[in-house]
């Protein structure tokens, strides 16, 4: 049974269309929310070992201590986070003391970050920086590996392609997160810049393979018909495509939903990505390559 | 008979290859599944120990090393001991567990450089690096961490301390360290003749001793109050006597507080000097109010006020210039006695390095004013006599016996060359970690488990070869990251149990050309060949670009990021030389049995 994926293709530009559209809108609407990593600030998580006190209560004990807008939120059963401005050591203690007079004996502090302004900066830049590098080391490296087989189609031509399909893949999660941030709150950090690169890294792997064996097929016998021997590559790759994603799918999922807190979202990010990443790979990069070679037929007639 | 034996054994044919390849491989597993367990508490380090030492022969040799250390001269020795005198859980390597798992705090200070030359400027931060390092291992702290890093015009330093409880103190303890300056006449400035500094000195000499004069006037029962209208230099207080009621600490300097708060009873003049950075002050406590963290005190004073160039109608100017000596050159400070005056000094001994830094100094500016700073405030303007050779100085800031021991004792604390300010701090507490850890590794078991039946249920024989060699490659990456002291943050766990995922695609990669080879009607042996070989270049491309992710991470990463990339990148490279070396052996081993000759086995359907 062979699927027929270059002949349908769009329908599957339909689909990747719509989603990264809607990414696109959804992240210039919202934007992402920010963590403390890139905005600077404090937060400090509280445990409360009876009955965890109203947010209003914080929030006037915390009143007398000139901070500014304290952000107060109830986590978990038994926690409670503030958010406030980057203090110092002294200010600290002082807010600790401040609980510690309103509610003796019944808080305990479970961590505090404090940032300040200059190294959120910092951050943001490293962030695309880092981007930016990696993208440009994995166009180099697939110019680099598919340099041999320029028949018919020039090998950095699969680079690019595999860099469009990354990026439409990264839109998409980053779209998902702008939804999130605005309905659920939930922020973006370091860890999720991580995600986004380990995304890339994966999902070209998932690319190439599908590549090389087109690659490998334009070795053997190509009949002149550029189209079946993708068609044919991308059928021959399937089932393993597949499997290797769900292998790594089915690991990601047991983190999701019995793993630690703290890497949740994390966890989230990567599982859409590398899911989004090997529908990329298989529907819409090697379209791309197919679309690119008619095209410039059309342009040399 | 033996000669070929030892032929068989020495120069085997493909299948004694064979063998011994797999026997390097089952060795492998035990030496690292062996590194694994020891090292940490758990059940099974718990069961050899108990088992090894029920072996009457085993538990009586003196067969395992262990390296003791000599606490009074600090050094190390090796020594034998037997099984019964050393528990396995805590004998060898235990894992290097990050800040986010054990607890404790991170911390990030920026070092102010823009006063250090161009050329300094590695060489002060290093040795801010390491005073900062030298207190913070004061602390206790098991492994601290202190790396310096000089991104763009920031210099800054981080510490982390994992497994601290009280980060409070470490953080004052951080933040006490006293800065040391050695300050020599900017040629720019404005500066002062001899015959000015002499004036200079003078007057400072006699105000001291004027101040000197009206405290034993008030120790032989003078009038304090009148005293204080007459002589006070405070414009503030010198109308009423000096006093200055419902004073709580901080108010005024250091100095001060600590005399008043600390030494006096109510009614009780400070039988000292009292030396800020205004003069000399006499203190006396008149009264107090309050307890605790709520007192406050009533306090007169009298305070002569040391001259400065402003006084004698100089303009100010900034008058030093740093030079290379600094706080990291101080070997040892200590407290000794002026022969003539018998007044109490600081005497600093410099290393070898300030020795001859020091000796260039004094040279350069014999006849001339040398600036000792500390904490930004200069303390010390000695005159040099004579270029110093034996790296050697005092300090000589008019100090009473407390202040000068207190001083000596910051100072051999360590001194920084440089000031630094806390930009950012990070504090996990411990249970936080540990509720992560355990769901995480469930979550990783579970996980590991899930891929195992999918391997056997879709691939059949070699899907269960391949959990194997799964298990095999889980161990000797564990091992290594115990060898090579990696850090496991939270992130890195997740990275780790990510490659495990990762690790079994090389595999499906080589099992589908598997397929195919068989489907094309080749015969077992030469389709296991041909599959490894094929599949070889998709694997090395597709996981390069993974790899470069991780570098790319690895560059850009705080530590926790960094973590979550080495233990990806170390997982990946495993698990290439697991599925090409191992699942190889194995399933060329397998290949050769009877029974594994059936097709099926290795998910290929048999045509019509």
């Amino acid at each position: 049974m062979k699927l027929q994926i270059i002949k349908n293709r769009k329908y599957y530009y339909l689909v990747s269309g719509l989603l990264f559209v809607v990414s696109v809108l959804a992240i210039i609407a919202w934007g992402l929310k920010p963590g403390l990593d890139f905005t600077g600030g404090s937060l400090l998580e509280l445990t409360f070992t009876e009955n965890r006190p109203q947010t209003a209560e914080i929030q006037k004990a915390t009143e007398s201590l000139s901070l500014g807008e304290v952000i107060v939120q109830p986590s978990g059963d038994k926690n409670i986070i503030l958010k406030f401005q980057n203090v110092n050591e002294e200010q600290h203690q002082q807010i600790l003391q401040a609980i510690e007079n309103n509610f003796p004996g019944q808080a305990r502090e479970l961590r505090f970050e404090s940032i300040g302004p200059v190294i959120g900066q910092e951050l943001q830049k490293k962030a695309w920086m880092a981007i930016g590098v990696a993208s440009l080391g994995i166009i180099l490296y697939i110019a680099f590996a598919f340099r041999k087989v320029s028949k018919p189609v020039a090998s950095w031509k699969y680079g690019v392609s595999a860099i469009l399909a990354l990026i439409h893949d990264i839109v998409i999660v980053i779209g998902l997160f702008a939804i999130l941030g605005h309905f659920a709150g939930i922020e973006v950090d370091g860890l999720f810049i991580t995600a986004l690169l380990t995304i890339m890294g994966f999902s070209v792997h998932d690319t190439i393979v599908v590549f090389d064996r087109t690659r490998e097929n334009l070795g053997k016998f190509y009949t002149g018909k550029f189209d079946e021997v993708v068609n044919d590559s991308v059928n021959q790759t399937l089932v393993r495509s597949i499997n290797t994603s769900l292998t790594v799918l089915l690991v990601l999922l047991c983190l999701y939903l019995f793993g630690g807190v703290s890497t949740k979202n994390f966890t989230l990010a990567l599982l859409v990505g590398i899911f989004v990443g090997t529908y990329s790979s298989i529907f819409v990069a090697s379209c791309l390559i197919v679309d690119w070679n008619i095209w410039d037929k059309k342009l040399k007639k | 008979m033996p000669q070929n034996f030892l032929e068989k054994m020495l120069k085997p044919g493909q299948r004694g290859r064979l063998r011994w390849v797999l026997f390097g491989i089952a060795v492998l597993f035990l030496i690292t599944a062996y590194i694994d367990i020891i090292g940490f508490k758990n059940p099974i380090a718990n069961a050899l120990d108990t088992g090894l030492s029920a072996i009457p022969v085993v538990s009586n040799l003196n067969i395992f090393p262990k390296l003791e250390k000599n606490i009074s001269d600090n050094s190390s020795r090796l020594v034998w001991r037997n099984i019964k005198q050393i528990e396995l859980s805590s004998y060898g390597l235990p894992f290097r567990l990050g800040l986010d798992l054990l607890g404790g705090a991170q911390l990030t200070y920026d070092a102010d450089l823009s006063q250090i030359s161009l050329a300094g400027k590695n060489d002060a931060l290093a040795g801010a690096k390491d005073v900062i390092e030298r207190r913070v291992n004061a602390l206790g702290v098991s492994e601290p961490i202190v790396q310096t890093s000089l991104s763009g015009d920031k210099p800054r330093i981080s510490v982390e301390l994992a497994g601290v409880y009280d980060i409070n103190s470490a953080i004052k303890m951080i933040g006490e360290t006293p800065l040391l300056e050695f300050k020599e006449e900017n040629p720019q400035a404005q500066q002062l003749t001899l015959e000015q500094q002499k004036q200079l000195d003078d007057m400072n000499l006699a105000v001291r001793k004027q101040a000197v004069d009206i405290l034993q006037q008030i120790k032989n029962s003078g009038d304090f109050i009148a005293l204080a209208k007459q002589y006070s230099e405070d414009p503030g207080s010198k109308d009423n006597g000096g006093l200055y009621e419902g004073v709580a600490k901080g108010q005024f300097v250091t100095e001060f507080d600590d005399v008043a708060f600390n030494k006096l009873k109510v009614g009780e003049v400070y039988s000292d000097l009292v030396k800020t950075t205004f003069g000399y002050h006499i203190i006396k406590l008149e009264g107090e109010q309050g307890t605790g963290d709520s007192r406050t005190v009533n306090v007169r004073h009298i305070l002569f006020k040391t001259k400065t160039s402003a006084d004698l109608g100089i303009a100010q100017e900034p008058e030093w210039i740093n030079t290379k000596l600094s706080g990291k050159n101080l070997k040892k400070a200590s407290v000794e006695y002026d022969q003539t005056a018998l007044v109490p000094q600081v005497s600093l001994e410099f290393d070898n390095e300030g020795a001859q830094l020091f000796a260039d100094i004094t040279t350069r500016n014999v006849g001339k004013p040398v600036a000792i700073f500390l904490d930004g405030v200069a303390i010390s303007i000695p005159k040099v006599n004579e270029a110093i050779l034996g790296g050697q100085a005092v300090i000589q800031g008019n100090f009473t016996q407390d202040e000068a021991k207190k001083l000596a004792q910051r100072l051999n604390a360590g001194a920084l060359p440089v000031p630094v300010k806390l930009v950012s701090q990070t504090t996990v507490g411990a249970t936080l970690g540990q509720e992560a850890v355990q769901k995480s590794l469930f979550a990783g078991f579970l996980g590991l488990l899930a891929v195992a039946l999918f391997m056997i249920c879709f691939y059949r024989l070699p899907g269960l070869l391949s959990v194997i060699a799964l298990l095999i490659y889980t161990v000797i990456s564990l091992a290594l990251f115990k060898v090579i002291h990696v850090t496991m943050t939270l992130a890195g766990i997740t990275g780790f149990i990510l490659s495990i995922g990762m690790a079994v695609d090389a595999n499906i990669l080589i099992f589908e050309r598997l397929k195919e080879e068989l489907r094309a009607g080749k015969d077992l042996m030469r389709a296991i060949d041909d599959g490894f070989g094929r599949a070889w270049t998709s694997i090395r491309d597709s996981n390069f670009s993974s790899l470069i992710t991780c570098a790319v991470l690895f560059w850009f990463g705080s530590s926790i990021i960094r973590g979550f990339a080495f233990t990806l990148a170390l997982g990946i490279a495993v698990s290439m030389f697991s599925a090409i070396i191992i699942s190889r052996q194995l399933l060329l081993l397998v290949a050769k049995w009877k029974w594994a000759q059936n097709k099926w086995l290795y998910g290929v359907k048999k045509k019509i």
